[in-house]
């Protein structure tokens, strides 16, 4: 793993880094609009791919929660140009490594004990870093552990990171500043709740026997007794990441086996257990070629009230946009209409929602859905643009849609993407219906 | 009377009065003994913190040495596990620290009190470095090389100054700052592009 030479530490230092990023994508929008006024080619993916290019140099200097905004931002692909988002998915793996005699003295603060005395074996070397924290491989009575450890400090930078992150992101992606705070808060929020081992530790147990019921899925064991506030050990799980697991060119049988196992178990925790599993990003499944899908990471796990749950797939249903009454009644009953809306406003955005929602649900609205449609996704990007283009959103002085959602939607839209890399064909007669 | 109950006791007289005793005179009274006996132990007061501050170190190296994994270590990762060990066992010592030297300051970490525990430090350090050279690991730049434990006797004390001042829970900004520092100083004399300048420049002044 190649080790960074230095990483900024101060909030000053990070700002830095972002300003010149910010100055960097004014200029590129120059270069564009200049390009366009002497009549050169210059298309908009090019200038989104030129933006995505700056951003992400800068966010990859960053590790924690800057980084794990980035990886967000990846999959929030239904807000966001696709070209970001392409760059975006290659920051995923990318932290400073922690050193080994650090990873000791974390041991021995939490578990009295050094990894060695502890396991059978342990590997001084991480194999594998991620936002927070790194991964090494360790054995215990012949079975072959993985242990995350997290970088020390990463709470406490958690706030400050956001401040910093909040007005690039807004002006960067061209969402309004207020939307960003509503959006940021919720993210805090997930963000220190995934410091916390002892909670996943206690999350993980909780969904994957809840699951265990659903054949084909696979989760590790966690050891409570080699975890604590900072360490968290589990059984390694072998299986391929979606990517690997793609270029070996999987039957369309096993292809929609998988995807299938990825819904239902979505599908399980939000309508029967009304928390889900928020984060559905690629490195967080592992494809095994019986068929079997294994799942990892409960630390980004997403709660949500009875009454937001009935009134969110409420909007779901089919053709609810035809009873006028009741489909407004509902946009105001989750803040996506406000009380302050002028008469102009609220027709303006009925008519957007009804839009959004016809096309959001749509993998809803029949008994099956073929995720392979690439169609289906242009037509949400196309329709993403539009909506981030539009006059009268953009002027909203306030925040519209329920919090909770938040997560919600990231993670249906992570994953929808997944399911179209796989390529999928899903049975999606859901709880929804019955 | 042993050595070791008078440094426990002078420590003890720190942590409670907050301020040296007034006098030997008196500091030996209140153990009991004379005066002339303390001197056959310490001369002054600061000799008692030296013994106090040199005694911690070798505890820390007593122990890093008694790990299995320790010699297999390479220099970067030596220096790093004595720097974690260190900062563990001070934190029994760190109000006796604050209030033995209320001078804040790299500087302040010096004078007579700090003097045995620099040549114990500067000692160990340069074994260290020594088999990091041995080992290929650290670049031989000859007489350079001869600087490197006093740079490294700045750094220690660089880092006990912002141990001093860290508010951070479990002092977690201290263990980021030992990460950054002792890295960015192996970073340094680590072969690297400086070896490759210093070869290019001296072939250019013999052939020019």
């Amino acid at each position: 793993m190649k080790e960074q030479e230095s990483i900024p530490t101060g909030k000053f230092e990070r700002a830095g880094s972002f300003i010149g990023t910010t100055a960097k994508v004014s200029g590129n929008y120059i270069k564009h609009y200049s390009k366009r006024l002497v009549g050169a080619e210059s298309t908009k993916r090019q200038l989104q791919e030129d933006n995505a290019e700056d951003i992400y140099s800068t966010l990859s200097k960053l590790k924690g929660s800057a980084l794990k905004v980035a990886q967000m931002m990846s999959l929030d692909q239904g807000i966001l140009p696709e070209a970001y988002s392409k760059k975006f998915s290659q920051a995923q793996y990318s932290a400073p490594p922690l050193s080994y005699p650090l990873v000791v003295k974390t041991f021995r603060s939490s578990l009295k004990h050094s990894p060695k005395e502890l396991f059978d074996s342990f590997e001084s070397s991480a194999f594998a870093a991620a936002s927070i924290g790194q991964v090494h491989l360790a054995t215990k009575d012949g079975n072959k552990l993985a242990v995350k450890i997290q970088y020390p400090g990463i709470a406490n930078s958690i706030s400050s990171d956001l401040k910093i992150v909040k007005p690039l992101v807004a002006t960067l992606f061209n969402i309004n500043y207020k939307e960003m705070e509503h959006y940021l808060v919720e993210v805090e929020e997930r963000l220190i709740e995934e410091t916390d081992y002892n909670l996943e530790l206690k999350r993980s147990k909780e969904i994957t026997e809840a699951c265990a019921h659903i054949k084909g899925l696979v989760f590790p064991k966690y050891y409570p007794e080699y975890s604590a506030d900072k360490i968290l050990t589990m059984d390694w799980m072998d299986g391929k990441h979606l990517n690997e697991f793609m270029q070996t060119n999987p039957s369309q049988e096993l292809r929609n086996k998988l995807g299938q196992l990825m819904w239902d178990f979505y599908d399980f925790q939000i309508h029967k257990m009304l928390q889900v599993h928020a984060d559905p990003h690629p490195g967080n499944f592992l494809f095994q070629e019986n068929g079997d899908l294994g799942i990892l990471d409960f630390g980004c796990v997403k709660q949500f009230e009875r009454e937001f749950y009935t009134n969110y797939f409420q909007l779901m249903k089919p053709a609810i946009d035809q009873d006028k009454e009741e489909f407004t009644k509902l946009l105001f009953d989750l803040d996506f209409l406000l009380n302050a809306d002028s008469q102009e406003e609220v027709d303006h955005f009925t008519v957007i929602y009804a839009d959004v929602l016809k096309l959001l649900g749509k993998p809803f609205m029949s008994d099956e859905f073929d995720f392979a449609d690439d169609a289906y996704f242009k037509e949400i990007y196309g329709f993403s643009d539009l909506y981030s283009n539009d006059k009268l959103l953009k002027k909203a002085k306030a925040a519209r849609g329920p919090r909770d959602a938040i997560y919600l939607n990231r993670t249906y839209f992570g994953l929808y993407s997944l399911l179209n890399q796989l390529g999928a064909k899903i049975k999606t007669n859901s709880y929804v219906n019955t | 009377m042993e050595s070791k109950e008078i440094i426990d006791a002078f420590v003890k007289h720190y942590l409670e009065e907050g301020k040296a005793p007034n006098s030997i005179y008196s500091f030996s009274k209140s153990l009991g003994i004379e005066e002339s006996e303390f001197y056959n132990h310490f001369n002054d007061f600061d000799q008692i913190s030296s013994h106090v501050w040199t005694g911690l170190f070798e505890q820390v190296k007593d122990q890093l040495m008694s790990d299995s994994e320790y010699d297999k270590f390479s220099s970067r990762d030596k220096v790093l596990s004595f720097y974690f060990a260190y900062f563990e066992l001070m934190k029994s010592y760190r109000s006796y620290f604050l209030v033995s030297v209320p001078h804040h300051g790299v500087e302040a970490i010096k004078g007579s009190a700090f003097a045995g525990l620099g040549e114990h430090f500067k000692k160990w350090i340069k074994e260290v470095l020594d088999q990091g050279v041995a080992d290929a690991e650290i670049s031989s730049r000859s007489k350079l090389n001869n600087t490197y434990d006093e740079l490294f006797w700045y750094q220690f004390r660089f880092l006990l100054e912002f141990w001093r001042k860290d508010k951070s829970v479990a002092f977690e900004k201290t263990d980021a700052a030992i990460e950054k520092s002792v890295n960015l100083s192996f970073d340094l004399i680590e072969k690297n592009a400086l070896d490759s300048a210093l070869d290019f420049g001296k072939f250019m002044f013999q052939n020019s």
